[in-house]
């Protein structure tokens, strides 16, 4: 270290033992050592009763209370010592330049410059291609360590695969039957006005994208005109009182199981954007840029719920292919 | 110069030492208003946790066996869980008479509700019982929503309105059930209230805000026959939740999930600092935890 | 005699490693003895009680999304499908002795850890301690703070509660909003579309206990030896320059007031440990990405990003047949990139505007650099007002107002209220500076009446502590002469007790 050079330069005559710096900083130092002493004492106690406590009981109370009791005393008590009862001080020590002399600092930028240039500014091609060769090597290193990590988003619209790796396929699809995450079938007069079920088509049960959460908005039967929802071209999807959307928010991908029944909205527990359910859950307050994607229904003979079409669209947050 | 501890210890630590605890322990205890509510009154509840490795039988999770159609109320099966009760004809004219003196001006005299108050007739005995027993009735100030306080009536006069209510409309609307959570299913219960009730009531059943200053009040005083009522009749903002969607089964496990667990939660760890999460326990750890140690510091180092 | 022990026992080691004369300037080095020096140290031993508790919290935690049927003791979830990682979280906090206290102490350890890293980068950028030549300290540190903070997001999200779940939720779709990769990027990490195919918790386990703790450590073994090179900075005061430090030495003061201070770290932890409950993670259940709690925020340290997103309005660019949401790559990627740069590169821009390149061992007062300071006041009040824009549910509901009063507040609080507290805290510093013996204690005045009628004052002692008289400062000395005076027989002799 470059410290040494100057500390011992000569002999350093010794301090004496009443050197002021040398005595404690307590005005009673016995009482100090006393009450230090205590502390440890304390402290030890309680550790003792940490080894007790774990073996005699499961609380977590007790266990707490001893070992930090312990700790805290035994802490004070060397804190008490370190502050009053050490030499009080206060010490010196020189700082030194952090920088290199300059002659040393022209040595070492020489060493690289000169002995460089000789070596590598003359042999380019060398250096050139061993360049190529690293940088080549770094760039292809990244590939398993990024690509391998997962599958590719399928991006295609009209793709469909797999969802666990389309951007905008679910699984409903026209005819696909409505049902709980226990896998119970929905019926048209299961839910009262005012209700909510989150659903999943039939085989999908807790599947995330395919969430939808089902409202019914009036109490209408299967020979009255569906629910008037207030959004181009769904006039008809308000089968016998029914709405059922994308459970997923278009904001971050929350579940959006909050139902204002009053006012007719959802609102999603994590960021609080509303959505105007009698309206094609457009959003009206918060942060959440568009509609939750409405899911067409339909009732067939028997009272069962069924989709009547995919989803339009991409559900949940957005993202840079969506168009 | 030499200083001695006691006079350091009192001057200058015990004075912000103070502050800092008394601000930090006000956090911790104003987040622990279930606390303050504790149930006094002690029921056979089943203990949360037990030492027996083997214990009730697993269920594995099966799907329900699917129905023909929706569950009618006054299906067989609609008697499992809990069951509805009928109230006696004698109750009826007390009820008019009370209903008469006490609710008649908002509501109207035949309860089909004015511009001050909404219409009860068809609400049911149930619905009736839930609004006055938890003292949400008589309203006390009608520009925000109701809050449980104290009810007004004892448990008969309530009944009894219900009861007058009732039979403007017999048989229709949610009537009165009567919930035993001996032999409920706790996980159940618990599955459920997470998929149902927890967007709205938080998984703690806290409660919190809803839009326009509604909201999703706290469970933490809720008796096991108040859920299933408010299951059923779905009070204010809350949905309603028929036997369609959530069967008396289920609304039984829900109550005895609420009033065993959401109300007697299992803290072995300490203080709940009121159950709303993260946002308590970052004002404690801060205030509490690096406030003390930086009081330490203080204590340990100099000061000029 | 102990003596002989020891000197004949770092002989032997002398011989092998040459340390004596390191080992003596390390054991002489100084320390200065403020206060506010130590809050580093709180956060350097809340990481090793990290290190302890995760050490014990991982013998029993199963880095699992594969379910199982729950079996333990906590009824409520009898019987119930949960992954092994729930299950083992769960299994900890009720069948494992100890194991609750463990857990809860690891993960206020980490709060606490945050908070002070938080109190000690204000410290130093409030006295001005990252200027030349400890930029790179400074660099060093917010590195740490960052690393921090991803570390306990991973953390708390183990588990694989609804709480954290739904915030690994809210971390995906943050990802999959960055424009042109974010897609990709998202599939890779998850390992598909969400939720992925169970790799996730996996892949935050093994970040969490491996590859972050080795990043931190690195970087703190770097930030301690720049200390030790650099030597700490002090404030002004009598005896101390730009070319000393003046403080306690290393052995023995310091030593024992900071294993001391570890202890008592230590103690706080364990302490809300055990008697302050902390994310009770069988209360929240198994996450289902289809189930939501209400009133759920982030950790503290997370909280100013989950408020940016409730502020933001609803701004998604749509266009040329691509969607940038808006709403989410502004809040949660440009801006905390913006602070975390802005926070890097701090000393620069600082050194820049002031032109000042000197080096610099003396610290600042706050009110001596008006401007820095309320810059960093400013800085300060955005953060917060971001972090209480986290809760405005909570808030809306405590406080019994509207929620959307609440948020409009916020919006407005964020841009205005830094703009505001950067001119208060400008004039407040000027004001100080201004103001004659500001910050010392008054001495008491006796007013006294003579016989004749005429006043006079006279002024009290100073109180026990109050401009105590510092002793000159003298090096440490490496040999003290234990024999005491009254039986010295000569000068200059180094007399030993025997």
């Amino acid at each position: 270290m470059s410290d040494e050079s100057s500390r011992l330069e000569g002999p350093l005559p010794p301090a004496a033992l009443d050197d002021p710096h040398l005595q404690p900083l307590a005005r009673h130092p016995e009482r100090a050592q006393a009450i230090a002493a205590v502390a440890m004492v304390v402290g030890f106690l309680g550790f003792i009763g940490f080894g007790i406590a774990y073996w005699v009981t499961s609380n977590s109370q007790w266990q707490a209370i001893t070992l930090g009791v312990g700790l805290l005393a035994l802490g004070f008590g060397v804190i008490a010592w370190g502050k009053y009862l050490m030499p009080q001080g206060p010490f010196v020590e020189e700082r030194h330049d952090f920088h290199s002399s300059e002659a040393e600092r022209d040595a070492m930028t020489a060493a690289i410059t000169e002995r460089g240039g000789m070596v590598v500014k003359r042999r380019k091609l060398l250096g050139g291609l061993f360049l190529l060769g690293s940088t080549a090597m770094g760039i292809v290193l990244l590939f398993p360590l990024l690509r391998s990590l997962g599958p590719k988003p399928a991006k295609d619209e009209a793709a469909t695969g797999p969802t666990d790796t389309s951007l905008f396929d679910t699984n409903w699809k026209k005819g696909a039957q409505l049902v709980t995450v226990d896998g119970r079938e929905v019926f048209a007069d299961d839910l009262e006005v005012g209700g909510v079920l989150t659903v999943f088509p039939k085989g999908f049960e807790g599947s995330s994208p395919d969430q939808v959460i089902l409202i019914r908005l009036a109490e209408l039967g299967p020979n009255d005109p569906p629910y008037p929802i207030a959004a181009p071209g769904r006039t008809e999807w308000g089968v016998q009182g029914y709405v059922a959307y994308s459970k997923l928010c278009t904001h971050l991908g929350c579940p959006v199981g909050l139902y204002q029944e009053l006012t007719q909205q959802l609102v999603c527990p994590c960021h609080q954007s509303i959505f105007n359910v009698n309206s094609g859950a457009i959003p009206e307050f918060g942060p959440a840029p568009r509609p939750l994607p409405q899911l067409p229904i339909t009732v067939d003979s028997s009272g069962l719920m069924k989709a009547n079409g995919s989803f339009d669209q991409a559900v949940g947050p957005g993202f840079w292919e969506r168009p | 110069m030499q200083i001695g501890i006691r006079s350091i210890l009192k001057a200058r630590v015990m004075a912000p030492a103070a502050l800092v605890g008394a601000v930090g322990l006000t956090g911790l205890l104003a987040f622990t208003p279930a606390a303050a509510q504790a149930d006094s009154t002690t029921t056979t509840l089943p203990a949360l946790t037990t030492t027996a490795t083997t214990g009730a039988p697993v269920s594995a999770v099966t799907s329900a066996p699917s129905a023909t159609g929706a569950l009618k109320y006054d299906s067989a099966a609609n008697q499992k869980g809990f069951f509805y009760v009928s109230l006696p004809k004698a109750f009826v004219a007390p009820g008019q008479a009370l209903f008469a003196a006490n609710c008649s001006t908002c509501h109207g005299a035949q309860a089909l509700g004015t511009n001050r108050a909404p219409n009860l007739q068809g609400l049911g005995a149930g619905t009736v019982d839930f609004w006055v027993s938890t003292g949400r009735m008589p309203l006390a100030d009608s520009s925000v929503q109701a809050t449980r306080k104290p009810p007004r009536f004892n448990r008969l006069q309530t009944l009894e309105l219900a009861a007058w209510v009732q039979s403007l409309t017999p048989g229709v609307g949610v009537q009165i059930p009567v919930v035993n959570t001996n032999h409920a299913d706790l996980e159940a219960g618990n599955t459920l209230f997470t998929l149902n009730c927890a967007a709205c009531h938080t998984i703690t059943g806290a409660g919190d805000a809803l839009m326009d200053g509604a909201y999703a009040p706290s469970l933490h005083l809720a008796t096991p026959q108040q859920v299933v009522e408010a299951i059923r009749s779905g009070p204010g903002n809350m949905p309603h939740f028929g036997p369609g969607n959530i069967t008396n089964t289920e609304a039984r496990d829900i109550a005895a999930y609420v009033d065993g667990v959401i109300q007697h939660p299992s803290n072995p760890g300490g203080f709940g600092l009121g159950g709303i999460g993260p946002v308590g326990e970052g004002f404690v750890g801060l205030l509490l935890g690096v406030g003390i140690l930086m009081l330490v510091c203080f204590w340990i180092g100099d000061r000029t | 005699m102990i003596d002989k022990t020891i000197d004949k026992s770092l002989r032997w080691v002398d011989d092998r490693l040459g340390v004596a004369k390191g080992g003596r300037t390390f054991l002489d080095k100084i320390f200065p003895d403020h206060w506010s020096f130590m809050l580093g140290e709180i956060a350097l031993y809340s990481f090793v009680v990290l290190l302890a508790t995760g050490v014990f919290v991982s013998l029993y935690y199963v880095p699992s999304a594969h379910e199982i049927i729950y079996h333990g003791s906590y009824l409520p979830l009898r019987g119930q499908r949960v992954s092994e990682a729930y299950a083992s979280s769960v299994g900890l906090s009720f069948d494992v002795k100890s194991g609750l206290l463990m857990r809860q102490a690891h993960h206020w350890a980490a709060d606490i850890f945050l908070g002070s890293i938080a109190v000690h980068m204000a410290r130093v950028f409030f006295t001005g301690a990252f200027r030349k030549p400890r930029e790179l300290n400074w660099i060093v540190g917010v590195s740490m703070l960052i690393l921090g903070i991803v570390n306990g997001f991973l953390g708390y999200s183990l588990p694989d509660d609804l709480v954290s779940g739904t915030g690994i939720r809210i971390a995906y779709s943050i990802i999959e909003s960055i424009p042109v990769v974010g897609s990709y990027l998202a599939l890779f990490v998850f390992g598909g579309n969400y939720p992925g195919n169970g790799v996730i918790i996996p892949r935050f386990f093994l970040l969490h206990v491996l590859i972050v703790p080795l990043l931190i450590m690195g970087l703190l073994g770097a930030h301690l030896g720049l200390l030790v090179k650099q030597k700490h900075t002090q404030f002004k005061g009598k005896g101390k320059t730009e070319h000393n430090v003046v403080g306690s030495p290393m052995f023995p003061t310091f030593m024992a007031k900071t294993t001391g201070f570890l202890f008592m770290t230590t103690a706080v932890i364990f302490l809300l440990g055990g008697f302050a409950q902390i994310n009770p993670i069988w209360q929240f259940g198994q996450y289902e990405p289809f189930q939501i709690s209400y009133a759920v925020q982030p950790d503290w340290y997370m909280g100013w990003l989950d408020g940016a997103l409730r502020v933001m309005p609803s701004w998604e660019f749509v266009g040329f047949g691509h969607t940038i949401p808006l709403e989410v790559f502004l809040p949660a990627v440009i801006f905390p990139g913006l602070i975390f740069n802005i926070l890097l590169v701090w000393p620069f821009i600082e050194s820049r505007h002031t032109k000042d390149l000197a080096y610099h061992n003396l610290l600042d007062r706050p009110r001596d650099r008006p401007k820095r300071t309320a810059a960093g006041a400013a800085m300060l009040m955005l953060l917060g007002m971001t972090f209480f824009a986290s809760s405005t549910d909570v808030m809306a509901n405590f406080f019994a107002l509207p929620l959307k009063s609440v948020l409009w507040f916020f919006r407005f609080a964020m841009v205005i209220s830094p703009i505001v507290a950067y001119f208060v805290t400008y004039k407040i510093c000027n004001e100080m500076r201004a103001a004659e013996g500001i910050g010392k204690r008054k001495r008491a005045v006796i007013i006294e009446r003579s016989s004749t009628g005429s006043y006079s004052t006279v002024e009290t002692e100073p109180r026990p502590g109050d401009g105590h008289e510092e002793l000159e400062a003298i090096p440490v000395p490496a040999f003290i002469d234990m024999v005491p005076p009254e039986l010295a027989t000569g000068e200059g002799v180094r007399r030993v007790m025997r």
